[in-house]
């Protein structure tokens, strides 16, 4: 029988509270302490959980000894936060996007690398039940050799003009549809297509923010011939929830898929699959696995009960790492590059 | 314990909310963009012979709650549900602007002078990160304004709010919640949630007693944690007069075809199904198929 997992949260925003909900179901977990700016935040906390709560994420990693840590503050707090921890020898979930700058990512990959302690980013579609269906059909070759593809996401997010406040108000610390929501559909590109080689033709359109950008385009290519496009707007009143879509074309079908479905049209009939020729649909009821407790999503459960499963387990492969991290980073900071090599910046 | 209505008539169908697929949501906003279109459902199911509506605090809930007020002789003996809050109000304003700006936000946007004063007489932004539960309160309140005037049985908190909190394990927050359902709106305190089995077992923990539990509830085990052979046994545990147990997405967002889900459920030990349907042979096709004891 194995001891719990002593864990601390730090930054327990919008996301952070939702993974203290979650992660303290695990039966296996033990949730020590909190670090959080916000004194109202604490003060309920201290009123009704028997945890110890800091202000200061540093008293947290100097008075307390976790064997693993949620990172849920404002992204550009990221990097000096895992960097500290790194010494200390603790286990990191960090929430996207992994840190607002590829150099300090790199820093923190090479350093988790070489201390080999679990490291995972919080891009949650990795463990959607549908996009991980379609991850398997890719693999399997299902629709031939991939030519084409196009990455989306909407939202209604931000829907009106306002000041804005607080950190998702500038990109420097993390703010802007690139960083909070783009990211999600260029880390689902690099899982199931790969990293582009180049990224092209990238443009920012301004909607209601007044210092960040609320939508973006680009196109991205590969050595190998493949070449897809990104749009994303979190600006877009006609959807109720946040969706991503993913169309892929091969040269043996298509694949669209959004959270909740999947529809595969084939030249020809895969009875491995069971798929029939042209069109084939399937539901994220045909397809989602259960998971122990439920608070917003299976793969929200899905993602962190994976992260305590590779603490456990060190022959586990985390499913997504600082690696992949910095990967997504990479095609973000090339956006940006891309869009001001021709004169244009965000104001 | 009052018991509930065995069928209630539920309201997803209404707002463009299909938990299997966006695009048929997206087909149910436009078929109901006309809010007429939606009184229509609602007589359907009426003469199909339901007599209570479960309805989510949502944008179009206030003009829907208006109506039936504006037809007192027609509608008289409906029975209220109401759900509270509208989670995505919610959530877009959070990730606006933050947790407490959103929640000062809702507690005095779009409340005349009065009531503001009457709130902060109650609470008070000073002194709301001290007593959580007088925020709770007011955000009550606030939700359930709108339903002012009607027959209200029972008063369902969301299960994003509910799983959020059990997740918690936080007592306070659940007896206080009945507690103030049970005084202010002299109802009974409902609770939406995925995770039934351990619900139920958290609330005898803490002795929460004469509680309505809704669920999905499903052959599938579709949005059942942690899987369905928990649920029919919590089920076949649960003793009626300490929680009456209420099935929703019986269909499974409409995997599972009417027939095969309601000879599924007939044999289940709830109490209530609640229902979402948007044609007059669907209702009534529904009405039909429920029984059980």
């Amino acid at each position: 029988m194995s001891k719990k997992i002593k864990l601390a949260i730090i930054g327990v925003g919008r996301m952070g509270i939702t993974h203290y909900s979650i992660i303290n179901s695990h039966p296996e977990v033990e949730i020590e302490s909190v670090a959080d700016t916000a004194g109202i935040i604490l003060s309920m906390m201290d009123k009704y959980l028997s945890i110890k709560t800091f202000k200061d994420y540093n008293e947290l990693l100097e008075l307390t000894n976790p064997d693993a840590i949620l990172v849920c503050t404002p992204p550009n707090l990221h990097f000096p936060i895992i960097k500290k921890a790194s010494s200390k020898g603790i286990h990191i979930f960090v929430e996207k996007p992994f840190t607002t700058k590829l150099s300090e990512a790199s820093e923190l990959n090479a350093i988790y690398s070489s201390i080999g302690l679990i490291n995972q980013v919080g891009y949650v579609n990795r463990f959607n039940d549908i996009f991980g269906k379609v991850k398997e059909l890719l693999d399997n070759k299902v629709i031939g050799k991939i030519i084409r593809f196009k990455s989306e996401m909407f939202s209604c997010t931000i829907t009106k003009s306002d000041e804005s406040s607080g950190w998702r108000g500038s990109r420097e610390s993390g703010g802007g549809a690139v960083f909070e929501m783009a990211s999600h559909a260029i880390d689902l590109v690099n899982f199931l297509i790969g990293k582009p080689d180049k990224v092209t033709g990238s443009s920012l359109n301004q909607i209601f923010s007044k210092n960040v950008e609320d939508a973006v385009s680009s196109t991205f290519l590969y050595k190998n011939g493949i070449s897809g496009t990104l749009y994303i707007n979190w600006s877009d009143s006609s959807y109720r929830k946040p969706t991503n879509k993913m169309e892929i074309f091969g040269d043996q079908g298509r694949i669209l898929a959004d959270q909740h479905s999947l529809k595969i049209f084939l030249n020809k009939p895969n009875k491995d699959y069971n798929l029939q020729q042209g069109w084939n649909t399937l539901y994220i009821t045909d397809v989602f696995k259960s998971v122990p407790f439920y608070v917003r999503g299976n793969e929200f459960t899905s993602q962190l009960y994976h992260f305590i499963d590779c603490i456990q387990d060190k022959k586990k492969i985390n499913k997504c790492t600082f690696a992949d991290g910095v990967n997504t980073l990479e095609v973000i900071e090339n956006i940006f590059s891309d869009y001001e090599q021709n004169g244009r910046v965000i104001k | 314990m009052k018991q509930i209505d065995k069928i209630v008539f539920g309201d997803n169908q209404f707002f463009g909310i299909n938990h299997m697929s966006q695009e048929k949501a997206q087909q149910l906003a436009e078929k109901f963009f006309d809010i007429n279109s939606i009184y229509k459902v609602y007589d359907y199911s009426l003469e199909a012979g339901v007599q209570a509506v479960m309805l989510n605090s949502n944008d179009r809930a206030k003009e829907i709650c208006n109506h039936f007020r504006a037809n007192p002789q027609k509608y008289q003996d409906i029975q209220w549900y109401p759900s509270i809050p509208y989670p995505h109000k919610y959530a877009n304003l959070v990730a606006e602007k933050g947790i407490f700006p959103a929640i000062n936000e809702v507690l005095f946007k779009d409340n005349s002078a009065m009531q503001v004063l009457g709130l902060m007489a109650k609470g008070g932004m000073a002194v709301m990160g001290k007593d959580a539960m007088k925020i709770m309160q007011m955000l009550i309140d606030v939700e359930m304004k709108i339903f002012k005037g009607l027959d209200v049985k029972v008063v369902f908190l969301q299960n994003i709010i509910t799983d959020l909190i059990l997740g918690y394990g936080i007592k306070e927050v659940f007896e206080e919640y009945c507690e103030h359902i049970r005084n202010k709106y002299k109802a009974l305190p409902g609770l939406i949630t995925q995770n039934m089995p351990y619900l139920l077992t958290k609330l005898k923990e803490w002795e929460i007693k004469e509680v309505v539990v809704c669920s999905s509830f499903n052959k599938i085990g579709y949005l059942m944690s942690p899987d369905l052979n928990s649920y029919i046994e919590a089920a076949n545990n649960n003793n009626r007069e300490e929680f009456q147990l209420m099935a929703m997405s019986t269909l499974a967002s409409g995997a599972i075809s009417a027939k095969e889900a309601y000879e599924f459920i007939n044999q289940q030990k709830i109490q209530s199904v609640v229902f979402g349907a948007s044609s007059k042979s669907h209702i009534e096709e529904t009405v039909k198929l429920i029984n059980f004891q």
